[in-house]
C-alpha cells in the first residue's frame, strides 16, 4: 500500500483546467519532487491534497482511506502537512506561539511526549531549524529567510507522516538555501515523507530520488532525476522546442 | 530649552512613577473604583458608574470576538438584548427570582451565539458585519411590534422588574448596585482577560492573523471562531441581564443599532484586542456622554442629536492622536520606555567593566 495515491485528479475553475486526470503515488519515506512552468498547477495539487480546494473528479487515498472532499483540518489530523509558498505566519503572534498552534490541534496534542508541556515542545520545534533566539519576537519581525524556516517548523509541529513543501526555496539567498537543503536532508533521515514543489531545479534536482513534471495541469513525465534532465518533453516544455 | 527640560522632566518622572507593574496597576485601579463611592459623590454620578459598570461587561465580550478572531460583529445588541428579555420573561412568567433568571439568561444567550455562529460563519468580514447586524433588528422588531409583542410588552417592555437589593432603603440600594456591578465586571474582565491570553486565546490570534494557515495547522476553526461567539454572548447577555434589573425593564432600546456601534467606538478608543483598553474606553465613553456633554456644558433638550455628533467628534480627533487606542498606546510607551532603561542599564555596566580592566590591566 502506497502512503499517498492520487488517481484521475481533475480540477478546473470555469473554463480553465488546472489539474487534468493527474495520478501518481507517494511511498513512505520518499522525497519527491513536483516541478513545472508557472501555471501548471502544482500548488493547485497540493490545495487539492489538504482539502483547501474539493477535486472535480478523482480520487486521493491516504494509507488506504479516501480523503478528498475532507476538510482541511481533518486531513492534517490525518498526518498531512503543508507549507505555503507565499509565507503565512501569524503576524501578531510570538515565534514560539506560531509553533504552539498547530500543537493545540487534535494531531498536535496526541504527539506531545508525556509530561511535556506544548511550550516545550515548541521551543524544541524552533531549535531544530535555529530560530530559539527569536523566540519572543513577533513573527511579523523575522526576516524572509527566518519565516520560511518557521512555517517549516510549523508543519513539523504535528509530525506529519507526509509533508507537502509549497517552495521552500523561494526568495532565499544561496547560503540559506544551503542550510534548507541540509535540513530537508535531515528531515528526510528521520522518516519523513517529502512533496516538494521547487522552481529552483538545480537545488531541488540535488534533493530527490523521483520527479513528477506538470505542465498545464497534465503529468508529462515522471523518473529520476537523470532520467528527467534527459527526457525531450521536459526539454521542451523548459527550453522550447528545438527548430 | 524649557520644553526640553521639561520633557525630559516629565520622562523620567513617567520612567520612575508610572513604572508600576500590571498586576500593581490593575490592583490600584480597583482600588480607586472600589472607593469612589466614598468621597461622597452624588447618586446621580453613582448611577453613571454603575451603568458604565455594566456596559464595560458588554463592551469587553465584544473586544473578545472581534479583538481577538477579528469576527466583525456589528449586531452585539442582539445578546444584550436576549440576556434583557431572557431574564424579564423568565421573572415575569415563571415568579423565579433574580439570582435564577440571570444564569439561566447566560445560557441562553450563549445557546444564541452558537445560533447565529453557524450562518454567520460562513461568511466573512464587511459581509459577516452586515449580517450581524440584521439579528437584533430582526428582534427589535418582533418585540416592538411584531409577533412577540403581546408576550414582551411592545414598545413599554416587561416592567416592573425586582430590583437587586430590595430590602435595602433607597440610599443605600445604589451603593450596593454599585458594588456589584463593580465584582461582576471585575469576574467578567478577569475571565475574558484570560481567556483571550489562554491557549485557546493563541488559537483564535492565529485565526484572526491567518485563518488558512490555522486550518493547515490542523486547528477546526469553525469550532473556534463558535467557542468565541458563544464565550462573547454569554457575557453580553450578562450585561444585558443586569441592566434589566437596574432599570427594572426590559425594553426594546436593548436591541437598538447604537447598542451595537457603542462597543466598537469605545474599543476602537480604548484600544482593540487588549481585553484593559475597552474598559479604559467606557468610562471615558461615559465621562464625556453624561458629565461633560450632560453637565459642563449642559447640551439643550433641542439638540440631544448633536450631542451624538460632538461626542463622535471628540473621538475621532482621540483616535487620531492615538491610532492604536488609548490604553494599549500608554502601554506600549512604558514598555518603551522600561526598553531605554534596560539598554542604559546594560550599557553602564559595560562600561563599569571596561574601567575595571583598564585599572586592573594598569596594576
Amino acid at each position: 500500500m502506497h502512503l499517498l495515491e492520487i488517481e484521475n485528479l481533475s480540477k478546473s475553475f470555469g473554463g480553465l483546467t488546472a489539474v487534468k486526470s493527474v495520478g501518481f503515488h507517494v511511498d513512505e519515506g520518499e522525497i519527491v519532487g513536483i516541478i513545472g512552468p508557472n501555471g501548471a498547477g502544482k500548488t493547485t495539487l497540493f490545495n487539492l491534497i489538504i482539502g483547501f480546494l474539493k477535486p472535480d473528479s478523482g480520487t486521493i487515498k491516504f494509507r488506504g482511506e479516501n480523503i478528498h472532499g475532507l476538510d482541511p483540518h481533518k486531513i492534517v489530523n490525518k498526518g498531512i502537512s503543508r507549507t505555503f509558498q507565499v509565507v503565512r505566519p501569524f503576524r501578531h503572534l510570538p515565534t514560539i506561539a506560531n509553533v504552539m498552534v498547530p500543537l493545540l490541534s487534535p494531531r498536535g496534542k496526541k504527539k506531545i511526549e508525556w509530561l511535556k508541556t506544548p511550550e516545550r515542545k515548541a521551543m524544541e520545534m524552533l531549535e531544530e531549524v535555529g530560530l530559539s533566539e527569536m523566540m519572543l519576537e513577533p513573527a511579523e519581525n523575522l526576516s524572509h529567510g527566518d519565516l520560511k524556516r518557521l512555517e517549516i517548523a510549523r508543519a513539523l509541529a504535528t509530525e506529519p507522516d507526509l509533508l507537502l513543501l509549497d517552495e521552500p526555496f523561494g526568495g532565499l539567498s544561496p547560503i540559506e538555501t544551503d542550510y534548507l537543503t541540509k535540513s530537508i536532508l535531515r528531515m528526510h533521515l528521520d522518516g519523513h515523507t517529502l512533496v516538494i514543489v521547487e522552481h529552483k531545479l538545480h537545488a531541488l534536482m540535488k534533493l530527490v530520488k523521483r520527479v513528477i513534471v506538470l505542465h498545464y495541469g497534465e503529468k508529462i513525465a515522471e523518473g529520476t532525476p537523470e532520467e528527467i534532465a534527459k527526457n525531450p518533453k521536459v526539454v521542451e516544455v523548459y527550453i522550447g522546442k528545438a527548430e | 530649552m524649557v520644553a526640553s527640560y521639561l520633557r525630559r522632566a516629565y520622562s523620567s518622572f513617567a520612567a520612575r512613577v508610572l513604572d508600576v507593574p500590571p498586576r500593581l496597576s490593575a490592583f490600584l485601579f480597583l482600588l480607586l473604583f472600589a472607593l469612589l463611592p466614598l468621597t461622597g459623590i452624588g447618586p446621580y454620578y453613582l448611577n453613571i458608574l454603575i451603568l458604565a459598570n455594566t456596559f464595560a461587561i458588554f463592551v469587553v465580550s465584544w473586544d473578545l470576538l472581534v479583538g481577538r478572531t477579528g469576527q466583525m460583529s456589528l449586531g452585539h445588541a442582539l445578546f444584550f438584548g436576549v440576556g434583557s428579555y431572557s431574564t424579564a420573561l423568565l421573572n415575569k412568567y415563571f415568579g423565579l427570582p433574580y439570582f435564577v433568571t440571570i444564569p439561566l439568561a447566560l445560557i441562553v444567550g450563549a445557546l444564541v451565539a452558537v445560533l447565529i455562529g453557524f450562518p454567520c460563519l460562513r461568511v466573512k468580514g464587511p459581509y459577516l458585519a452586515l449580517v450581524t447586524m440584521a439579528f437584533p433588528l430582526i428582534l427589535w422588531n418582533l418585540v416592538k411590534f411584531g409577533g412577540l409583542s403581546p408576550i414582551t410588552g411592545g414598545e413599554f417592555g416587561i416592567r416592573p422588574l425586582p430590583s437587586f437589593f430590595p430590602f435595602l432603603p433607597i440610599s443605600q440600594q445604589r451603593l450596593a448596585e454599585y458594588y456589584l456591578t463593580l465584582i461582576l465586571l471585575l469576574i467578567s474582565a478577569v475571565t475574558l482577560y484570560k481567556v483571550a491570553n489562554s491557549k485557546t486565546g493563541i488559537v483564535l490570534v492565529s485565526i484572526l492573523d491567518n485563518e488558512l494557515a490555522s486550518k493547515a495547522s490542523g486547528i477546526n476553526v469553525t469550532k473556534y471562531k463558535l467557542i468565541a461567539f458563544a464565550i462573547s454572548g454569554l457575557f453580553a447577555s450578562l450585561a444585558g441581564a443586569i441592566y434589566a434589573h437596574l432599570l427594572k425593564l426590559a425594553n426594546p432600546a436593548t436591541l437598538e443599532l447604537t447598542v451595537s456601534f457603542i462597543p466598537v467606538i469605545v474599543t476602537i478608543l480604548g484600544g482593540i484586542g487588549t481585553i484593559y483598553g475597552p474598559l479604559l474606553g467606557t468610562y471615558i465613553y461615559y465621562i464625556l456622554d453624561l458629565y461633560v456633554l450632560e453637565i459642563m456644558i449642559r447640551v439643550p433638550e433641542e439638540w440631544k442629536n448633536v450631542k451624538f455628533l460632538a461626542f463622535v467628534l471628540i473621538v475621532i480627533i482621540l483616535i487620531i492622536k492615538w491610532p492604536r487606542g488609548i490604553a494599549k498606546s500608554v502601554v506600549d510607551k512604558l514598555q518603551d520606555l522600561e526598553e531605554a532603561r534596560e539598554l542604559e542599564e546594560i550599557e553602564r555596566e559595560r562600561k563599569k567593566k571596561q574601567k575595571k580592566e583598564t585599572t586592573s590591566s594598569k596594576g
